[in-house]
């Protein structure tokens, strides 16, 4: 277990005010990770059990930005009706902006890079590999919070930005787009 | 959705870390944080005291991955079929989760090769039904005999019993 160093900040992080959504049609898994987030100290935990069910209370809780908003979803990748990417790309083509911004973390029984990938290119913020345990919650919601990346906008992306390395970029570079092209917009403080 | 590499204009989000800030954090503090090391424990011990349910949960899926099979074998329609197939794989999968998270080897070994067998079923082609039919075999078995670990006498004769049949009908 990691313990807090010099390095870190001076007290945990108090998640007392957190609203963490999971999407899983297991109601085992789900109330799992419901129990352990709540021991964790997460203020809120809502467990919905399909992706329409997610949606509803998307638009229930994030429709206007406020201080009830579900600030991050836990979403199984596979679900009966559809995998977790529908509800990624739903999410992020969502008029409202406590909705498309939300941090996502995909959750997926398989260990293949193909569904890292996948998730992340649908928009997706972190992904976790099952089995759960509580380490590996609690290192992908510390992740979310201590390292947001932004959001691009592309024709045909919308998501959090896919390469995760601060440092400048090493290889050959694909991305065609002129500095010209590119849009920023930084979201000050109200 | 795919990768993009095009000419177009391309806007980029620089948003404000809410997150950061309900945790009580202030944005200028570049310092990584942490959730209390007990606090995790204490989640840990959460997961591990449902390990008593096990059984029942795997039960209960193992009834539902039966009734579903049964069900495809008599289904003539092609898209219901494919909708119970889908069925299956997520059964497959929960048996997968669950039995991982309890360190249950065997069988979230079965649960994960019925996984990806469910992702290339074809229920109408006799081989592909004896391969579906000798998982749920395996994984009754596992069940009836509690074997929790992927390695053993046991094991290796179901996992052999498996491949053989695999081997048989591919």
């Amino acid at each position: 277990m990691k313990k807090p160093d010099k390095s870190l900040q001076k007290d945990p992080y108090d998640l007392s005010y957190f609203k963490i959504m999971i999407v899983d049609d297991s109601q085992f898994i789900a109330n799992l990770m419901a129990s352990a987030l709540r021991a964790m100290g997460v203020g809120k935990v809502l467990v919905a059990r399909d992706l329409a069910e997610a949606k509803r209370m998307l638009l229930t809780y994030n429709a206007v930005a406020s201080s009830q908003n579900i600030d991050v979803a836990i979403v199984d990748w596979l679900m009966p009706e559809g995998d977790g990417s529908e509800l990624i790309l739903w999410a992020r083509q969502h008029k409202s902006d406590s909705i498309k911004f939300m941090p996502t973390i995909v959750c997926s029984a398989y260990t293949s890079t193909d569904v890292v990938e996948k998730a992340r290119d649908c928009g997706s913020t972190e992904a976790m590999v099952k089995p759960v345990s509580a380490q590996k919650l609690a290192n992908r919601i510390l992740y979310v919070i201590d390292h947001p990346r932004p959001f691009i906008e592309a024709p045909s992306f919308f998501g959090p930005e896919r390469r995760r390395k601060v440092e400048r970029f090493v290889g050959e570079e694909r991305r065609q787009t002129k500095k010209s092209d590119v849009e920023e917009d930084h979201e000050q403080l109200e | 959705m795919s990768n993009s590499n095009k000419l177009d204009k391309i806007k980029i989000w620089h948003r404000l870390n809410r997150l950061k800030l309900k945790a009580g954090a202030s944005l200028d503090d570049d310092a990584p944080g942490y959730i209390n090391p007990q606090a995790v424990r204490k989640a840990q011990a959460e997961i591990d005291d449902q390990e008593e349910n096990y059984y029942r949960e795997i039960e209960a899926i193992l009834v539902r991955l039966d009734s579903t099979w049964d069900d495809i074998q008599g289904e003539q329609d092609e898209k219901k079929r494919k909708i119970m197939i889908r069925e299956l794989l997520n059964y497959a999968n929960n048996i997968k989760d669950i039995a991982l998270t309890y360190k249950y080897e065997l069988m979230g070994y079965f649960g994960d090769s019925l996984c990806r067998f469910c992702e290339k079923i074809d229920p109408t082609r006799e081989a592909h039904r004896a391969i579906i039919q000798a998982h749920l075999d395996v994984i009754g078995v596992t069940f009836q005999t509690h074997i929790k670990d992927n390695i053993g006498q046991q094991a290796e004769e179901l996992k052999g019993l498996l491949r053989k049949a695999i081997e048989q009908h591919s």
